[in-house]
């Protein structure tokens, strides 16, 4: 069975010059002779993974190791410098909760452009829209403008929306970083209800907890080398052998 | 070319609507506020050059009026469309749909204004007592090729901003140089040959133009340059996307 996610080759690299060029820059290297000269990193080395149907794949690694890189590669957000990228299936990337949602507009508001953000239609925001107000405890505040929320509540009703994003391939980033514990509950039964779907997930996290109970196979970058990927427990125990050994 | 889907429809609406809310002009002193700027330049202008062009020029007052409300819906939805995707950079960068949508949908939320400034135009030249002839007809299509300049001046503007990031510095400047280079106080007549040349060369001028004759003066309408410069500013939207679809691969590491 092909994979849904099949990365051949990758590798990705940054120019250290984060800020944009003036325009006098842009002439003066354009005219320059030497050329322009920019400091790289790499972030991603030659990246060779199949990921199919179905799988639930928790994506570790310590600050910097690639992980956001790798999804956003996935996503299409980055153009890999070398290999090459194929996805059998309709990708869906969170970055975090709430982006896109607006401090001026009221929670109703916000709630049909977050869905329309991650391509739901009208409708279908409708016929959800109690529950989705439900799930996220705010049914006393549809009318309220988004500042007026707490983090928590913003991130709860940001969930409560994606819980009815369509797709087959599902891309997260630093997931389960916000909210309490019973936010991360209600967020890990939402993860469950996919895999009857055969809904594929790729999670970045550094909870180990919910890699070890949730995810089928691991993938631990460090650096931008891809150091193991496999079933759960065996790369967890390789990457909790050199964290203790650090 | 991008295939659209329902999807990205419903995106584009709701991003129009937020916008659209954004710019406070769905309430009433919103609104208001944001014809004030045009209508002090109309003073201002009335003020000082009725005097110098008033005689030479028949129904000044509208004649202004025209060119004023053109001039100022180009440069403010371009300036607002070239920042949409540094402004919104987290949907830039986060998100997969086509981002296009985000410079479309600052361009349609300039629209209404667009168009009420129009109506309030032709409802100023009829009570000024202008005769309107059958080639008022022709405002809708003058108001399509005028969507049709501004989206692909846009679409080039948006993504350049992302990688060169004093570009609205210099685009201003231009914007205010492009004022005083388009007749909007005075006729192309009384331009020497140079500067009328420099005029004719920049597309505003013959928009400016179509609309006077579909309002004010009426007549012959020219076709067949409305004709071109429809056919030149589709290509530029086809070339646009192109030129923005190759580049947008690389926003979210750039902004």
């Amino acid at each position: 069975m092909p994979g849904v996610v099949i990365l051949k080759n990758i590798s990705k690299s940054f120019s250290v010059d984060i800020s944009r060029p003036s325009t006098y820059t842009v002439i003066k290297n354009l005219f320059s002779r030497n050329g322009h000269y920019s400091r790289s990193f790499n972030a991603l080395k030659d990246i060779n993974v199949e990921i199919e149907r179905g799988e639930s794949v928790g994506l570790i690694g310590n600050n910097g190791a690639g992980k956001t890189t790798l999804l956003k590669t996935i996503a299409g957000l980055y153009r890999p410098d070398n290999g090459e990228v194929v996805i059998n299936g309709e990708v869906n990337f969170l970055a975090g909760f709430g982006i896109g949602m607006v401090d001026e507009l009221s929670v109703t508001e916000n709630i049909y452009l977050y869905g329309a953000i991650y391509g739901m239609d009208r409708n279908k925001i409708h016929q959800n829209f109690d529950d989705i107000v439900e799930w996220a405890e705010l049914q006393n505040f549809t009318g309220a403008k988004l500042k007026t929320l707490s983090t928590g509540m913003r991130t709860r009703l940001a969930f409560s929306v994606t819980r009815f994003i369509a797709a087959d391939i599902y891309l997260l980033d630093e997931a389960l970083s916000a909210g309490d514990k019973s936010f991360r509950q209600k967020c890990e039964m939402v993860f469950e209800s996919y895999k009857p779907d055969k809904k594929t997930l790729i999670i970045s996290t550094h909870n180990m907890e919910f890699v070890k109970k949730f995810c089928t196979k691991t993938l631990w970058l460090h650096k931008g080398v891809l150091m193991d990927f496999g079933d759960t427990e065996t790369v967890l125990k390789k990457y909790l052998e050199m964290k203790n050994n650090n | 070319m991008p295939i659209y889907s329902k999807k990205h429809i419903n995106l584009l609406r709701e991003l129009i609507v937020s916008q659209y809310k954004l710019k406070d002009q769905s309430k009433f002193l919103g609104f208001i506020w944001s014809f004030l700027n045009p209508l002090i330049m109309l003073s201002v202008i009335f003020m000082f050059f009725s005097l110098l062009m008033g005689h030479s020029i028949e129904n000044y007052p509208v004649y202004l009026l025209i060119g004023i409300v053109q001039y100022t819906h180009f440069s403010n939805s371009t300036f607002a469309s070239m920042r949409i995707l540094y402004n919104m950079k987290q949907l830039t960068t986060e998100t997969i749909f086509p981002k296009e949508l985000l410079v479309i949908s600052s361009i349609i939320s300039n629209v209404i204004e667009f168009a009420i400034s129009l109506l309030i135009t032709v409802l100023v030249a009829f009570v000024s007592g202008v005769h309107f002839t059958w080639d008022i007809l022709y405002l809708p299509l003058i108001f399509i090729l005028q969507l049709m300049l501004v989206s692909w001046i846009s679409l080039f503007l948006s993504w350049f901003y992302l990688y060169v990031k004093d570009i609205d510095h210099i685009y201003q400047v231009f914007l205010r140089v492009l004022f005083f280079i388009t007749p909007i106080f005075y006729d192309l007549s009384s331009l020497g040959e140079t500067a009328k040349i420099i005029a004719l060369l920049n597309p505003l001028t013959h928009l400016i133009s179509f609309s006077r004759i579909a309002i004010i003066q009426g007549g012959e309408f020219p076709l067949t340059s409305f004709a071109i410069l429809f056919l030149v500013n589709s290509i530029l939207i086809y070339f646009s996307l192109i030129l923005f679809k190759k580049f947008e691969p690389t926003f979210a590491e750039n902004v």
